[in-house]
């Protein structure tokens, strides 16, 4: 049964010399237990769609979706109270900057049993028994030290845990982890990544890992999500993204991770270009003006959805009959 | 945290000894000196010299100071050259209004402009925070003495609604503290309405939403202390701006208080006033930037870190 | 819907020459906005805020008028017309005279000029000193910089006030103390910006990449830091007008900055204390003189603060 389901979710900015389409139509589900991965660059919109899914972006913020639902819910259509009394109990979120992610002014304790104060109704020594235990799970030594300290006090690492602690704190169906290792140094991102793993072994939440590396979901997710230009470029499992991709984006991005296994020599080959601007995005597919690939067609229309498989669906024009074949390119 | 306080007294203290020798010598530099011949006054030099002596102002400069320090460390802040009495006695006597004023300033203050910020921060862009932004650039742009010259005018001279002079009864109060409060009302509200949309639009902000916590308590909370900081910085300040605003104002309205003794005694030339004042002033606004320091630490645990 | 997605008998449709790769090949890179300086940006932005504009004409207009009105007037700041003492605004004066009979209008343009040029010169001074200061501070670092910054700390520690009063009565009354002593302490917050920008700007790679390159400190100083701090810079030094025009009113209302027969406006506005009831005319002109130029430098100030700050930009 699926968790989460969405159904063709657009979110839009109203900046002062325009208006951005962040995220332009997209739908997707996630599977209780699952875990899935969201890919892309930054300002591919994937931060955004977890954001709207979980009401958390600005006011000028304009959201519209035909549904949203969660656990069997329809969450576009919940109160703000009953939204609240999901957030932090349902879903738990884990965000990238740990630096700036806590609030500076008060102690570990007081960030990490609040939502257990909320929805669990604990008292203070009962949050703080809670509290342990979860310091605790997330492996971080010495918690009764930790808990009377302030944010500035911690290491990145530590923080990163902290917030994952958080996330975790109430038994959550779900978690959001949007970029949690992108601010970290690289030894201390491996040990969050086996965190999460580990975590994903002992809870049975789903998660949707948001990332702009494919390396950091591939031991993660069974499928994964990839985001270009406000919309789902190639959808598939983790083996079909890694081993049978059809995207030309999806080939950039593959051909940008290095690998342990790859031949001396072998080069990281970079997308060329930027990401598109999303107060003009480009009338047919986002990825055209960068596509070595481009055809005619690829200006002028999107491509549309091409099922490849029951997991595999594509949004590319090279599946039309009429186009050449590209088995895989870089 | 003792350590922090330690340090902060210690500046306070090199701050005084700075202010005291810079006042001192400056006093000495300035031309004429308080009994200087002049030709109005048709004293005979060696009597102004007797005079000069009795005060001790014919021994070198450096044994000057030296006295003036002994004295200052007894408690001694020396004799007014040009009225009755000591500057210790005038400072204890004309003091008492100043604090009340100021202090019902102060409070004023923080009272209107704390919440006329928040408001306008959160409800930005509405009528309350273009009211706001429009009330504090006039708190800003219209300068105390023109205030006071304008309400004064109004209430009292053309209405006759308030009195204009002494603080007998309440309402004597009215006038000033409005005057007062007016410019620090204004730098306030905008201080809090910038941070408070500043803190607002953190990360941590976005997290306690995440977290599922009420949307009051996320703005009082989690916004509000972080929004705060940068208001108790200026408290020290704030201080600073009412003793300038004390002179005006409490010569304008005529409140015996330090401010309109200190403007006096410059008038006067009254060495000694000048100095006494001028020591006391620093002393507490000194002691006005420790409280606040200290207050800042208490809030904001990074503080005492970044002063280590 | 920006979205297009063709319908499906269309799309199987689309002609051949439709699915040819590289067909219109326009160039991977485009440039989304179009680029634009700097200043230019600012400028833009400058120009919709249209109380900073305002507030920018008004003061080219004050100045204008000072600089010219004195010569065209048949009156001049000290001239007394006995015949009208203390009148109230008419055609011939516009703003009536005082109790010497001096046309208030051509005062209170004197007084222009001498506020303008306090504020302008005190503003110059204490941009060049911050600068200077705040420069040397944030790119020495180490032991000078801690030097440097607890006296300025000490300096800031109490009310400017204090120390401007002490120099105005060993200088004197008249206007090179008063900017004498406006120069004491103002330039503080200028060196504080300056510094911190610095200290920032040095740590940046492009400070590295022309250091490496073999640039001289000096010149670094002068090509790097000093125009990519200038925002921030000019900001304070905008506040810092109506702040020396005001310390300067304030001065002269309690009668220890300019003195007679000169006219600031604080002292013209000090001298009608004494006859407010009878003639609130020769309060009220200097009076309101004083607030249109502080509102409009604050106007100003809050422009170019809104349009050099970059997180503002989008």
């Amino acid at each position: 049964m699926n968790l989460l389901e969405v159904k063709n979710l657009n979110t839009s900015f109203h900046i002062g010399v325009g208006v951005v389409q962040a995220v332009r139509g997209i739908s997707f589900d996630v599977a209780e237990g699952e875990s899935v991965g969201i890919v892309g660059e930054s300002g591919s919109g994937k931060s955004v769609t977890m954001l709207s899914v979980m009401g958390l972006l600005p006011e000028y913020a304009d959201i519209s979706a035909d549904s949203i639902r969660f656990d069997g819910r329809e969450i576009t259509k919940l109160s703000k109270k009953a939204a609240r009394a999901m957030h932090g109990s349902e879903i738990g979120m884990i965000f990238q900057d740990p630096m700036t992610s806590l609030n500076p002014l008060f102690t570990v304790e007081s960030q990490l049993t609040e939502p257990l104060r909320i929805h669990r109704h604990m008292n203070k020594a009962q949050a703080r028994q809670r509290a342990l235990e979860l310091l605790r799970q997330v492996e971080i030594p010495n918690p009764e030290a930790r808990l009377k300290q302030y944010p500035h006090e911690l290491s990145g690492g530590l923080r990163q845990r902290v917030m994952i602690a958080i996330a975790l704190a109430c038994e959550p169906k779900m978690i959001i982890a949007d970029e949690p290792t992108t601010a970290l140094d690289v030894t201390i991102q491996a040990q969050i990544l086996d965190l999460l793993q580990h975590l994903k072994q002992k809870t049975k939440a789903s998660i949707i890992m948001i990332t702009h590396d494919l390396g950091v979901i591939a031991s993660m997710c069974t499928r994964i999500f990839v985001m270009y230009g406000g919309v789902i470029c190639e959808q598939g499992s983790a083996r079909e993204i890694f081993y049978d991709a059809k995207h030309p984006y999806t080939w950039g991005l593959l051909n940008s991770i290095p690998k342990v296994t790859g031949k001396t020599g072998e080069k990281l080959i970079p997308i060329k270009g930027t990401p598109p601007d999303m107060l003009k995005p480009p009338a047919g597919c986002p990825f055209s003006p960068r596509c070595r690939y481009c055809m005619p067609v690829c200006r002028t229309y999107m491509p549309p959805l091409t099922a490849l498989s029951d997991t595999h669906i594509v949004a590319c024009h090279l599946t039309h009959p009429k186009a050449p074949k590209i088995t895989k390119g870089v | 945290m003792l350590k922090y306080i330690i340090k902060r007294l210690l500046a306070g203290v090199l701050t005084m000894v700075v202010l005291i020798t810079v006042a001192f010598f400056m006093m000495h530099a300035m031309p004429g000196g308080p009994f200087a011949p002049s030709e109005e006054k048709n004293v005979p030099v060696e009597v102004l010299e007797r005079i000069a002596a009795s005060y001790g102002l014919d021994q070198p400069v450096w044994k000057q100071y030296l006295n003036y320090w002994n004295n200052l460390l007894h408690g001694d802040l020396g004799i007014s050259y040009k009225t009755v009495g000591t500057v210790n006695e005038k400072i204890t006597g004309h003091f008492p209004y100043s604090a009340r004023v100021g202090g019902l300033a102060v409070l004023f203050s923080l009272l209107i402009g704390i919440p006329m910020g928040l408001i306008a921060a959160l409800y930005r862009g509405k009528a309350a925070d273009l009211t706001t932004l429009a009330l504090a650039t006039i708190g800003i742009s219209v300068p105390v003495f023109v205030l006071s010259l304008l309400l004064s005018y109004l209430f009292s001279s053309k209405l006759n609604w308030l009195p204009t002079y002494g603080l007998d009864t309440w309402q004597c109060y009215i006038l000033p503290v409005i005057c007062l409060s007016f410019n620090p009302i204004a730098y306030i509200a905008r201080q809090t309405r910038s941070s408070m949309l500043e803190a607002l639009e953190q990360d941590y902000i976005r997290t306690a939403r995440a977290k599922g916590v009420r949307e009051l308590m996320v703005v009082a909370k989690h916004a509000l202390k972080n929004a705060l900081t940068p208001v108790i910085t200026y408290l020290g300040p704030l201080i600073a701006g009412l003793l300038t605003g004390s002179f005006v104002v409490e010569s304008r309205f005529a409140i015996p208080g330090l401010g309109y003794y200190f403007v006096r005694s410059i008038s006067d030339r009254d060495y000694t006033m000048i100095m006494g004042i001028v020591i006391f002033f620093g002393l507490f606004v000194v002691i006005c930037n420790l409280v606040s320091d200290i207050l800042l630490a208490i809030v904001d645990p990074r503080v005492k870190l970044a002063n280590d | 819907m920006s979205t297009r997605v063709p319908d499906p008998d269309t799309y199987a449709s689309l002609p051949e020459e439709m699915f040819v790769i590289g067909a219109d090949d326009t160039g991977a890179e485009e440039i989304a906005r179009p680029s634009t300086t700097y200043w230019h940006d600012v400028w833009q932005h400058f120009r919709r805020d249209r109380l900073a504009v305002i507030g920018l004409v008004v003061i080219l207009l004050i100045t204008l008028l000072c600089i010219v009105m004195p010569m065209v007037s048949p009156y001049t700041y000290d001239g007394s017309d006995y015949l009208h003492m203390n009148a109230g605004p008419s055609l011939q004066h516009p703003c009536g005279t005082d109790q010497l009979g001096r046309d208030q209008f051509i005062r209170i343009m004197y007084g222009a000029r001498i506020s303008l040029t306090i504020g302008f010169v005190a503003a110059a001074i204490n941009f060049a000193i911050g600068v200077i200061y705040g420069g040397l501070a944030g790119y020495l670092g180490g032991r000078t910089d801690m030097i440097l910054m607890r006296i300025v700390d000490i300096l800031s520690s109490l009310p400017s006030l204090l120390y401007i009063v002490l120099i105005m009565l060993i200088f004197g009354s008249n206007m090179g103390s008063v900017i004498l002593a406006l120069c004491f302490t103002s330039w503080i917050g200028t060196a504080r910006v300056v510094r911190s920008e610095v200290m920032y700007l040095k740590h940046s790679e492009y400070v590295l990449a022309s250091r490496l390159a073999g640039a001289s400190t000096w010149h670094l100083l002068i090509h790097h830091l000093i125009p990519n701090a200038m925002g921030p810079i000019i900001v304070s030094t905008a506040f810092l007008i109506p702040g020396a025009i005001f310390s300067e009113a304030f001065l002269s209302f309690l009668g220890i900055g300019i003195q007679a027969p000169q006219a600031s406006w604080g002292s013209l506005a000090n001298a009608a204390i004494p006859v407010m009831q009878m003639y609130p005319h020769l309060m009220l002109f200097p009076v309101i003189a004083i607030c249109i130029t502080m509102f409009s430098f604050n106007f100003i100030g809050d422009g170019l603060r809104d349009a050099l700050d970059p997180r503002l930009k989008k």
